[in-house]
C-alpha cells in the first residue's frame, strides 16, 4: 500500500509539473508565433475549389488564395483585379474586351496568359451557380492574344463584371492545366498572395505567403489594389461552438473569429487585447415563398403573408440587441448604391386584420402552409417561431416543419413539399447576384413582368437609369411577393489588438495586415 | 479459450454485415442530399441534380449498395464526398486524437469513480457515503457541454493552464498534443465517473457482506487488505463490464465535448458527416466504430478469466 501511495505521489508531482511547464512554454510559444495569424472558423469548408460553391467560409479562406479578374472596391464598386483595366465596352455594348496584367504568376510558377483566363471562364461557367446565370448572354469567351480575352455577347449584360468580381461561385483564374472540364480541379493552383501549405481536414487550413505574388498597384480599396502578404501564415481553425470561439479570442489563442454570438458581445468588450468588430452590411433574413406549386402560389396569400408578419419581433427574437439587426425593407441597405426606400412600403405592416381580410379575398380555404425551418441557424429557427404565431392570429393553418439543414436544402428543390422557407442572404453588391432574382432558385420567381423588368435591368448599361430599373423590380418584390426580407442583420466578429491593418468586410481577409509585437 | 475467440470473431463478420447493411440503409432512407450541401443555398434544383450524377448518387439503390459491398469485402471504405480523401485516411487521421482522449477520459473516471465507489460502499450509511452518492449524482446529470465551458473558462481563460480549444498547432509535440486534451477529458470523465463510482459501490456492497470477506476479517487482515485483496477482486467483474462499454462508448459518443473544444475526433467526423449526408464517411465510420465496440466486448469478457480463474471458456 505505501509503494501504491508513493506511485500516486510521484504521479500527482509530475502532473503538476508538466502542466506548469507547458503552460509557461504554450505563453512563450504563442508570443513567438507573431507570423502566423490563426483565424476560428464556423466549420470546415465544404470544399477549396471556390468555383462551384457559394457558401461564405469557402470564399473568406479561398480568396487568399485565388483571384478573380475584377473585385470590388470599399464602396462595392468595380475595380480591376487581373485585368489591368476595366473592361472596354464596344459601341453596341455586346462585347467586353479585357486587358490581362502581364507577368502574373500562379503558384506553380507559371504565367498567367488569356488561354489560361478562357479555360478558367469556360468552366465558371459551366460550374458555378453565378456563372450559369451568364451562359444565356454569352456568345464566346476567345483570347484575342496572350494578354486580352475577349467575351461576346448575345444581348447586353450589365452584371457581367459584377459577376466576374464576386468572391464566391468566382471566376477564379487557374492555370488551364489544372482544369479538367467540369470535374474537380486537378490541383487548387490560384494567383493570391497565399498559396496552400497543409490541409487537415477539421482541424486546420494552412496557407502560406506566395513568395512570387504579382500585386495590383494603387492604394489598397476594399478588396481591391496593392496586396501585400505581411503575415506569413493564415491558419483558419474550424471552431464550431460559438462560445468556444470568443473564448479563445479572449485567452489570445485566435487573432481572429467570425460569426460571434451578439449575446457575446460585452464578454468581447471586457477582454484585454480584443476588439469586437460589427460588420455592417452583412446579410438578410428571407422567408422564400413557393410560386410554382402549393397555396402560396396564389399572389393575394402571399400579400397577406406580408400584412401579417411583425419583421420587428422577428428580428428580436432572432438577434435579441437592437444593435445586431435593423428594421429595413429596402433589399439594399441605406448608403448602398441600389437603396430605395419607396418602392418598400408594404414592409413592416404587421396588421393581422388586414392580412385576415386579404386572405378572404384571396379565397384561402384553411389550407396548411408548409414552412420549412432549421435548429442548425438558430435564429431562422427563432424568427421563424414568431412567423408562424403571427400568421396563425391572421388565420393561416401553419404547418411549421422543423429539418436539419441537409434536409431543408434537399426539400426546397422538391416544388410540391413545401409552401415556404427561411433562409438568409450574405449582402452581395449587384443585385442580379441575390439568389432569389433567378428564376430557377426554389421559390421560381418566373412571372412575365419580372422576367421583362429582370431583362430590362440587366441589358442597361447606364448606371443612373439602371438604378430606376431596379426601383422597377424592388416594386415588383413588394406587391408580387415571391420572398419576404425579414430585415438586415451584422455579424459580429473579434480581433486581436495584436493584429494591425484588418479592414473589416463581409468576407474577412488578411493581406495587408500584420501582427504586431 | 482459442476456440472461443475463433467463435467469437466468426461471430462478429457476421454482426459487422448486419450492421453494414443496417448503416447503408439508414443513411440512404434518412432524407437530405449531399450534392444540396456541397453546393451551398444559391444552387439551382438542377445544379444539384447535375453533382449527383457525377457523384454517383442517381444510381439506384441497389447497384449502390452492391458497390458498397464489394468495397467492403476489400477493405475499401470508399472515398469522402467532402473530404476529398479516402474514409479509412480520414478515420487514421483522427485515430491519435480519439485513441487518447478514451484513454484520459476513462482513466479519470476510473480514478475518480472506483476509489470514492469503494469508499462510498465502506462507509455505507455514513456521512461520507451519502455525499459521495449525492456528488456521483450531481456529476452524472451535470451535461458535459456545461463542464467543458466552466473548465475553458477559468482554467484556460483565466489561468492559461491550458490551451481552449484544438489539438495544438501543426509543429506540436505529443506532449502539447496530449496538453490539449486534458480539459476535455476531465469533462467527458467526470459525468462517466459517476456511473463507475455506483457500480463500484454496488458491486463492493455486494462482496463485502460474503463469508470470506468476513473471515478474512476474523483472521485478523489489515482492512485495506480485506477491501482491495478480498474484497475488490471478487466486485471488479460488473466493474470491468460498465469500464468496457465506457470505452466503447467513447470512441464515437464524445461528440459534445469534442465540438466544444473544437477536437478532430471520430465522433466529430461522424456528425459533421450525418450533418452534410457525406455517405461514405457515416457508412466507414460507424462500420469500424461498430467494430471497435464487438472488440472491446471480446476483451472484456477476456479479461473476466483474468480477475476470475472460476471464469473458464
Amino acid at each position: 500500500m505505501k509503494s501504491s501511495v508513493k506511485s500516486l505521489l510521484v504521479t500527482a508531482i509530475a502532473g503538476a509539473v508538466f502542466t506548469a511547464g507547458y503552460g509557461t512554454a504554450w505563453a512563450q510559444q504563442s508570443a513567438a508565433k507573431d507570423s502566423v495569424v490563426v483565424v476560428a472558423t464556423v466549420g470546415e469548408p465544404s470544399t477549396l475549389d471556390p468555383v462551384g460553391v457559394t457558401a461564405d467560409l469557402v470564399s473568406i479562406i479561398t480568396q487568399h488564395v485565388f483571384e478573380t479578374l475584377y473585385t470590388f472596391d470599399k464602396e462595392w464598386k468595380v475595380m480591376p483585379l487581373l485585368a489591368s483595366g476595366m473592361p472596354v465596352l464596344s459601341a453596341d455594348s455586346k462585347t467586353f474586351t479585357i486587358p490581362l496584367r502581364s507577368g502574373v504568376k500562379f503558384q506553380d510558377g507559371t504565367t498567367m496568359t488569356a488561354d489560361d483566363v478562357v479555360a478558367s471562364l469556360t468552366r465558371w461557367t459551366q460550374v458555378s451557380p453565378r456563372g450559369k446565370t451568364t451562359t444565356s448572354a454569352i456568345e464566346s469567351i476567345t483570347a484575342k492574344d496572350a494578354n486580352t480575352v475577349v467575351i461576346a455577347l448575345k444581348t447586353p449584360f450589365a452584371p457581367l463584371a459584377s459577376l466576374l468580381a464576386m468572391n464566391n461561385g468566382a471566376a477564379a483564374i487557374m492555370p488551364k492545366s489544372v482544369i479538367d472540364g467540369t470535374n474537380p480541379l486537378k490541383a487548387l493552383v490560384g494567383t493570391g498572395p497565399y498559396k496552400i501549405l497543409e490541409h487537415k481536414p477539421d482541424q486546420y487550413i494552412r496557407l502560406i505567403r506566395f513568395d512570387d505574388y504579382v500585386s495590383p498597384q494603387g492604394a489598397a480599396n476594399g478588396y481591391g489594389g496593392q496586396r501585400v502578404a505581411k503575415i506569413k501564415e493564415i491558419r483558419f481553425v474550424p471552431v464550431p461552438n460559438a462560445t468556444t470561439r470568443v473564448e479563445g479570442m479572449v485567452a489570445g489563442q485566435y487573432q481572429f473569429a467570425d460569426s460571434l454570438p451578439a449575446e457575446m458581445l460585452p464578454r468581447l468588450k471586457d477582454a484585454k487585447g480584443v476588439t469586437p468588430i460589427v460588420v455592417k452590411p452583412f446579410g438578410f433574413p428571407l422567408m422564400i415563398m413557393n410560386s410554382r406549386a402549393g397555396v402560396m402560389t396564389n399572389q393575394g396569400v402571399r400579400q397577406a403573408v406580408l400584412a401579417a408578419l411583425g419583421p420587428k419581433d422577428m428580428l428580436l427574437a432572432a438577434f435579441g440587441d437592437p444593435g445586431f439587426f435593423a428594421l429595413e425593407g429596402s433589399i439594399y441597405a441605406p448608403g448602398t448604391a441600389f437603396y430605395d426606400k419607396d418602392s418598400a412600403k408594404n414592409y413592416n405592416q404587421n396588421n393581422p386584420k388586414k392580412a385576415g381580410e386579404m386572405l378572404k379575398a384571396a379565397g384561402y380555404k384553411g389550407e396548411p402552409v408548409r414552412i420549412l425551418t432549421s435548429t442548425q441557424y438558430d435564429f431562422l429557427y427563432k424568427m421563424s417561431l414568431v412567423a408562424q404565431a403571427q400568421l396563425e392570429q391572421a388565420g393561416f393553418k401553419v404547418d411549421l416543419q422543423v429539418l436539419d439543414w441537409a434536409t431543408l436544402m434537399q426539400k426546397r428543390g422538391e416544388d410540391k413539399a413545401w409552401d415556404a422557407f427561411f433562409t438568409y442572404h450574405t449582402f452581395v453588391p449587384e443585385p442580379s447576384l441575390i439568389t432569389f432574382i433567378n428564376p430557377a432558385y426554389p421559390g421560381w420567381w418566373d412571372t412575365p413582368e419580372k422576367s421583362a423588368a429582370l431583362t430590362a435591368f440587366n441589358t442597361d448599361m447606364n448606371p443612373v437609369s439602371r438604378k430606376a430599373k431596379w426601383v422597377k423590380l424592388q416594386e415588383l418584390f413588394y406587391t408580387q411577393v415571391p420572398t419576404i426580407k425579414v430585415g438586415e442583420f451584422y455579424n459580429l466578429a473579434a480581433s486581436s489588438d495584436k493584429l494591425k491593418g484588418y479592414v473589416p468586410m463581409p468576407w474577412p481577409f488578411f493581406w495587408n495586415a500584420e501582427i504586431a509585437n | 479459450m482459442f476456440t472461443y475467440i475463433l467463435r467469437r470473431l466468426v461471430g462478429m463478420v457476421l454482426v459487422m454485415l448486419i450492421v453494414a447493411a443496417v448503416i447503408f440503409v439508414i443513411a440512404r432512407v434518412i432524407p437530405g442530399d449531399p450534392a444540396a450541401v456541397m453546393l451551398g443555398s444559391a444552387a439551382t434544383p438542377e445544379d444539384v441534380a447535375a453533382l449527383r450524377t457525377r457523384l454517383g448518387l442517381d444510381q439506384p439503390f441497389l447497384a449502390q449498395f452492391l458497390i458498397y459491398l464489394g468495397q467492403i469485402a476489400t477493405f475499401d471504405l470508399g472515398e469522402s464526398i467532402f473530404l476529398a480523401r479516402p474514409v479509412t485516411q480520414a478515420l487514421a487521421e483522427r485515430a491519435e486524437l480519439t485513441s487518447f482522449l478514451t484513454m484520459m477520459s476513462v482513466g479519470i473516471a476510473v480514478a475518480i469513480g472506483v476509489p470514492i465507489g469503494i469508499v462510498s460502499a465502506v462507509k455505507r450509511g455514513r456521512l461520507v457515503d451519502q455525499g459521495t452518492v449525492a456528488l456521483a449524482m450531481l456529476a452524472a446529470s451535470v451535461p458535459s457541454f456545461w463542464i467543458g465551458l466552466t473548465l475553458i473558462r477559468y482554467l484556460a481563460v483565466d489561468l492559461h493552464w491550458f490551451p481552449v480549444a484544438g489539438y495544438g498547432p501543426p509543429d506540436a509535440s505529443l506532449a502539447e498534443r496530449l496538453r490539449h486534451l486534458v480539459l476535455p477529458a476531465i469533462a467527458l470523465g467526470i459525468p462517466n465517473s459517476a456511473l463507475i463510482l455506483r457500480f463500484t459501490r454496488t458491486s463492493m456492497l455486494d462482496v463485502m457482506n460474503e463469508d470470506y470477506v468476513r473471515t478474512a476479517r476474523a483472521k485478523g487482515l489489515p482492512p485495506l487488505t480485506v477491501i482491495l485483496k478480498h474484497a475488490l477482486r471478487n466486485a471488479l467483474i460488473p466493474i470491468l463490464t460498465i469500464i468496457g462499454l465506457t470505452t466503447a462508448v467513447m470512441i464515437a459518443g464524445a461528440i459534445v465535448t469534442e465540438t466544444v473544444f473544437g477536437l478532430p475526433g471520430v465522433g466529430n467526423l461522424v456528425v459533421s458527416a450525418v450533418l452534410r449526408r457525406d455517405y461514405p464517411v457515416i457508412q466507414g465510420a460507424l462500420l469500424v466504430v461498430s467494430g471497435l465496440y464487438v472488440l472491446i466486448n471480446l476483451a472484456v469478457d477476456l479479461l473476466y478469466a483474468v480477475v476470475d480463474p472460476r471464469v473458464r471458456y
